[in-house]
């Protein structure tokens, strides 16, 4: 039976230190698994680990602590998980997100940004998954490069690199559709 | 425009594209961004592609940018209770 003091301790740092970051980790953990119920999971077993390590955790830095964990817990279940063709779209649409665009857009813009948009969803579906991944965590979850390094385990210059491919992949992929122009030489 | 300059501000376009990503994702210095900015400003070709990039970033950011209530108040009563009681048993992790 648990210290009801310790027991205590450990509630108070883990709603301190844990629950604020909830909706961060639910963000990176979509963009690491590109998945809704593997994200759903991955953030429960992050919560999982944390819970376990909160007694040893600092309170320093406590949203690159989680990170740690989640790379530590994403690495676990990929070593776990059997080969994953098909994603259920039901599953998928559960960590779904608001797209609150264009009300205010003419017909013009609606169509253009339409094709814009198109062709940049059909290239990040194509884009090998360690660009996807850097993509999210600093496109869409808004991760500085330190961050989104910590998550995925590798050095700042790789996120870089990697984000820098994948965008000049996306933008060659607009110019060959004619949603973009090509990049001039004077 | 002779050769010469020609080549030179092939350069300086070259110098200010490796660091373009960098600017727009907000993670330059301040002095080196400024002078992006400033070329930006002055160059309409890489200021053209800059707007580009702007796009895509804005593309892919307003797709994806919130994520689902329903699935963070999910995990947050899990998290609430793992604090509360302790670690769930064997096969009674989902929420």
């Amino acid at each position: 039976m648990p210290d009801p003091a310790e027991q205590q301790l450990r509630e108070d740092a883990f709603a301190r230190y844990v629950l604020p970051e909830l909706e961060v980790l639910a963000g990176v953990a979509f963009s690491l698994t590109g998945n809704g119920a593997d994200a759903e999971d991955l953030v429960q077993e992050t919560l999982i680990c944390a819970y376990r390590a909160i007694e040893r955790f600092d309170g320093a830095h406590p949203r690159a602590w989680l990170f740690t964990i989640m790379r530590n817990a994403e690495a676990k279940r990929h070593r776990r998980r059997r080969p994953q063709l098909l994603r259920d779209p039901d599953q998928a649409q559960r960590l779904e997100r608001a797209d609150p665009r264009r009300a205010v857009d003419s017909p013009e813009e609606v169509v253009v940004g339409a094709e814009f948009d198109a062709v940049v969803t059909q290239c990040l579906g194509a884009l090998p998954e360690r660009h996807r991944q850097v993509i999210g965590l600093v496109d869409i979850d808004g991760l500085s490069y330190a961050e989104a390094a910590e998550i995925l385990g590798v050095p700042v210059g790789t996120v870089m690199s990697r984000l820098h491919r994948a965008r000049t992949r996306i933008r060659q992929r607009l110019s060959a559709a004619g949603v973009a122009p090509r990049r001039s030489m004077r | 425009m002779n050769p010469l300059s020609l080549a030179a501000s092939r350069l300086h376009c070259l110098h200010n594209m490796r660091l373009l990503q960098t600017y727009l994702d907000g993670a330059l210095d301040e002095m080196p961004a400024r002078r992006v900015a400033e070329h930006l400003e002055e160059c309409r070709r890489c200021g053209l592609e800059a707007e580009i990039y702007r796009e895509i970033k804005a593309s892919i950011h307003e797709r994806d940018c919130t994520v689902d209530p329903g699935a963070v108040e999910r995990l947050r009563r899990f998290g609430e209770a793992l604090a509360r009681d302790g670690e769930p048993a064997p096969g009674g992790a989902g929420a």
